[in-house]
């Protein structure tokens, strides 16, 4: 057997890709679709789930859908939409468990539409995006210029400003908000959540941006709680690479900006460049430091299930692979 | 309910209101934005797909910017616009609007030598990073620079009337926040309506969910004056299925960094429009494809909705990826790009016409009420312009404020506006769904106001509409009567508007007997310089309206013969 070369960071999108020309011809014009959709009205009783036979109709997107539904058989329906061309990004919803955008995504035989997660449902599939237009506003993700603007047009490549350009095609239609598992954790962590840092990363980015502007707003975005499962990246419409092009570079912008924010993230880089390995025992020893004692429980119990190994922390500092991994993070602790 | 009050209420949250109320604040006047939708989000303004360069901004030459003047007199406004307006904002789109978003942050395309990116040709353009997509990033950016400002927004927040303070003179508006169902109330000194100029007021629309003619009939039942509502812009490359797509456009203007641009073909395959070789000077050359397609449709070689396809065929796929997002819809539908077409169809999209404003100023014809962007009669709407708008409006507004009274809660209009929503939000046993009501309308202003019409047809319009209102708005009734999350109520509401602006452009349809540009009447085909190169008027009187022609200052350019085919003049 041979190993098949997989980019683990196209897995979501090639599945995608590779399906958009059956998606769009598995049914034929006047088949019906089975539409389940997850309603809500606090004042009628709450959740319910309500079935929906509807018409194919050629390339029919998951919003004809939902427009058929509300003309002809739940005219009460209730779900956001403005331009049905993705651009204003209002129309996410998730259907099979998937987030997509409602104007842009195929229909499926049989799907189940529900409301996106993370926000407040406010009646049917209507979310209530305050939560994310406050994070993003306390982000202040403006441009502040440090030096006077040059006049037009101003000293610039596309090269400086590759990764911002990828954070510019983002339309707010907070499916990776809904779909990241960190910010499913509520208030357990401090993170903006991706939608908030691609929204940020349009001008954090940018190299006309001031450095210290950016560190104030990267401050505030706990983004080294990002666990980099690329959840974002798969389920994205604009088909951003959010992790590697724009959450990536935050957090190395952060990590030297503000290396404190980064404690974290900086010893693992230079544990791995010093002994070509994680080694956890030696990670909760730089990141807790004295702390460490104070949560003796927790460590004992980690020593317990076998999660650290004092011996391999303090006798056995470095594996064959040390050469290599100094080689390939150096031995700076930046990430 | 909620009552606000501020210097000035600003109707919108597209480019014009936005923009109003940044240069509002600068010059230290408070204002609120009611947007129906979400501000910079909702609206035409998200559409713009490339930003043209006017005068000698970034190496144009003389050349240049006067085919930009031309193009947008005679192209985009068949010399129905005021020609003195145009110069002043072509200057300022120089001087001011280029420096002033980049300033702001906004990026316009480089190549990766720094170099702006634009598409070639007699008029130029560039894009906000991507063509295609501009709309959305300078959208973006505004919706930004109000929260930065901290200028108060109340979203999702219908406008259903404009409030008179005791002189008689606009003063507020009242809304319904389509979210929790709160009624608000908006106290000014004076109402800046900036509600866009697409409505979603025929079968295809390329307006967003929430356009219904807002502005201009709660414009008109104040008596406000309009002008050339029957100039109506369709865009004829939009993509024919699936419905939520009617207004996905196969951009045919020319693109960044390529030689070529998109190319229309009839249901036997002949090519029929190809901007770069039919007519260089279009550079957006919406009506000249209009009119192609318009013969291909007498041929019997295509249809108003469908049977026609667009595509890119003649290009490289990277040539046409490079810079813009065209590839994007094709794909997305499992079609090959570029080898594939796609079907096409013609889509209702801007009107030219609207309110009747006062350019310097933005004035309309009632004292306390300005205009701003797509929404005014005195041009058709490219981002660029409906920003200049904004400024305008701002100065108006500004210089006439020590003379604008604060208003007063006008109770008794409160009550009688409370009353007649209310009354829109009832469940009758035998009703019939506003969005049924919609369809309907749309269904009559497609097939009797289309592309093509006359006074039969026409006539039958307003038949039907006079029908809609006896038959079915007494019956409409909504199955959910909370007002809270109420799209149906919403689309009542909607309703009534619709009614009102179809009528006065049917009307005003009717008034203008010649064809120009869009604007085609079967039974008067040919463009007539000398009686209708006029503003078409549109005043209220106790017992309706009646038309007034009004010259246009023709001092720039004028049209070089009196009479013709309109399917023979280029432009």
């Amino acid at each position: 057997m041979t190993n098949v070369d997989v980019d683990a960071r196209r897995l979501g999108q090639d599945e995608r890709h590779d399906t958009l020309a059956a998606r769009n011809t598995r049914l034929a014009i006047g088949e019906m679709l089975a539409v389940r959709v997850r309603r809500f009205d606090a004042e009628a009783g709450g959740a319910a789930l309500q079935d929906f036979q509807v018409p194919y109709r050629k390339w029919m997107r998951v919003l004809d859908a939902l427009n058929w539904i509300a003309e002809n058989a739940a005219t009460d329906l209730a779900y956001r939409w403005f331009c049905g061309s993705k651009m204003c990004g209002t129309c996410a919803v998730r259907m099979n468990g998937r987030e997509v955008l409602a104007c842009w995504e195929a229909v499926e035989p049989s799907m189940t539409i529900e409301p996106l997660r993370n926000l407040p449902v406010i009646r049917d599939l209507l979310v209530d995006r305050s939560p994310f237009d406050r994070k993003l506003a306390e982000l202040e993700p403006w441009l502040e210029r440090p030096t006077p603007y040059p006049g037009f047009p101003e000293p610039l490549s596309h090269k400086d400003i590759k990764n911002a350009s990828k954070a510019l095609d983002c339309i707010a239609c907070l499916a990776c908000y809904s779909a990241c598992p960190v910010i499913g954790l509520g208030n357990l962590t401090d993170f903006a959540g991706p939608a908030p840092l691609v929204q940020l990363g349009q001008t954090a980015l940018d190299p006309r941006n001031d450095a210290a502007k950016v560190a104030r707003s990267l401050e505030r975005t706990g983004i080294f709680n990002c666990v980099s499962c690329y959840k974002c990246e798969e389920v994205c419409p604009a088909s951003i690479p959010i992790v590697t092009r724009v959450i990536e570079p935050l957090k190395a912008k952060a990590a030297s900006l503000r290396p404190a924010t980064a404690t974290h993230s900086r010893a693992l880089r230079a544990i791995v460049a010093a002994r070509g390995r994680v080694d956890p025992g030696a990670l909760v020893l730089r990141v807790q430091g004295l702390r460490a004692l104070v949560n003796l429980p927790r460590v004992l119990r980690l020593f317990m299930r076998g999660k650290i190994d004092p011996i391999k922390t303090f006798l056995k500092r470095k594996t064959p692979a040390a050469g290599a991994a100094e080689r390939l993070l150096g031995r700076g602790d930046s990430p | 309910m909620k009552v606000v009050s501020t210097d000035v209420a600003v109707i919108g949250g597209g480019a014009a209101g936005c923009y109003a109320a940044l240069e509002l604040q600068r010059r230290g006047v408070a204002s609120v934005i009611v947007c129906k939708g979400l501000v910079g989000k909702s609206g035409a303004s998200l559409f713009a797909g490339n930003l043209v360069l006017s005068g000698r901004a970034l190496g144009n030459t003389e050349d240049h910017a006067r085919n930009t003047a031309e193009f947008l007199i005679k192209y985009h406004n068949q010399f129905l616009i005021d020609q003195q307006w145009a110069r002043r904002c072509g200057q300022w789109l120089e001087n001011v609007y280029y420096p002033e978003l980049e300033q702001a942050g906004l990026y316009l395309r480089r190549d990766d030598d720094g170099n702006v990116v634009t598409s070639p040709g007699k008029i130029r353009s560039v894009a906000a990073n991507v063509q295609g997509n501009s709309g959305v990033p300078f959208m973006d950016l505004r919706r930004k620079q109000v929260i930065r400002a901290g200028i108060p927004r109340l979203e999702e927040t219908a406008v259903t009337a404009l409030l008179r303070k005791r002189d008689g003179s606009v003063g507020g508006v009242f809304g319904l926040n389509t979210i929790t169902g709160e009624y608000v109330v908006v106290l000014a000194r004076a109402v800046i309506l900036a509600t866009g100029y697409s409505d979603r007021m025929h079968k295809r629309s390329t307006g967003t969910r929430e356009m219904s003619g807002d502005g201009i009939a709660m414009a008109w039942r104040l008596g406000a004056t309009m002008v050339n509502l029957e100039m109506q812009w369709w865009h004829t490359n939009d993509i024919a299925d699936p419905p939520s797509w009617q207004r996905m456009q196969v951009y045919p203007n020319p693109m960044l960094g390529s030689e070529k641009s998109a190319r229309m073909v009839n249901s036997l395959g002949e090519e029929f429009f190809n901007q770069q070789q039919d007519d260089p000077l279009a550079y957006g050359p919406y009506t000249v494809q209009l009119k192609a397609l318009a013969k291909q449709v007498h041929a019997g070689k295509a249809r108003y909705d469908g049977g026609y396809f667009a595509g890119f065929d003649h290009c490289d796929a990277q040539e046409v990826d490079a810079y813009t997002t065209y590839g994007k819809s094709y794909r997305q539908l499992g079609l090959r790009f570029p080898q594939d077409l796609v079907e096409t169809a013609v889509t209702a999209h801007y009107r030219q016409g609207g309110i009747d404003v006062d350019t310097h100023t933005m004035r309309s014809s009632v004292p306390g009420l300005y205009v701003a962007g797509g929404l005014g009669g005195h041009s058709n709407g490219l981002i660029g312009l409906a920003t200049f708008d904004g400024r305008v409006v701002a100065d108006g507004v500004t210089a006439d404020l020590p003379q604008l009274t604060p208003c007063d809660l006008p109770e008794q209009q409160v009550d009688t506006e409370r009353r007649r929503i209310e009354a829109l939000r009832v469940a009758r046993p035998d009703g019939v769904s506003p969005v049924k009501v919609k369809e309907t309308i749309r269904a009559t202003m497609w097939d009797k106001a289309g592309v093509e019409k006359d006074a039969a047809s026409l006539r039958a319009a307003l038949g039907d509409i006079a029908d809609i209102r006896l038959d079915l708005l007494p019956r409409m009734s909504v199955s959910r009567t909370a007002p809270s999350a109420n799209y149906e109520w919403l689309d009542a509401i909607d309703v009534v508007n619709m009614l009102d602006t179809c009528e006065l452009i049917v009307q005003s349809s009717l008034e203008r007997q010649e064809s120009r540009g869009p604007f085609m009447r079967r039974d008067f085909p040919r463009q007539d310089n000398e009686r209708w190169l006029v503003a078409s008027v549109m005043k209220r009187t106790e017992n309706g309206f009646r038309f007034e022609h009004r010259p246009y200052d023709l001092s720039i350019f004028k049209p070089d013969f009196t009479t013709k085919d309109n399917l023979e003049v280029a432009w």
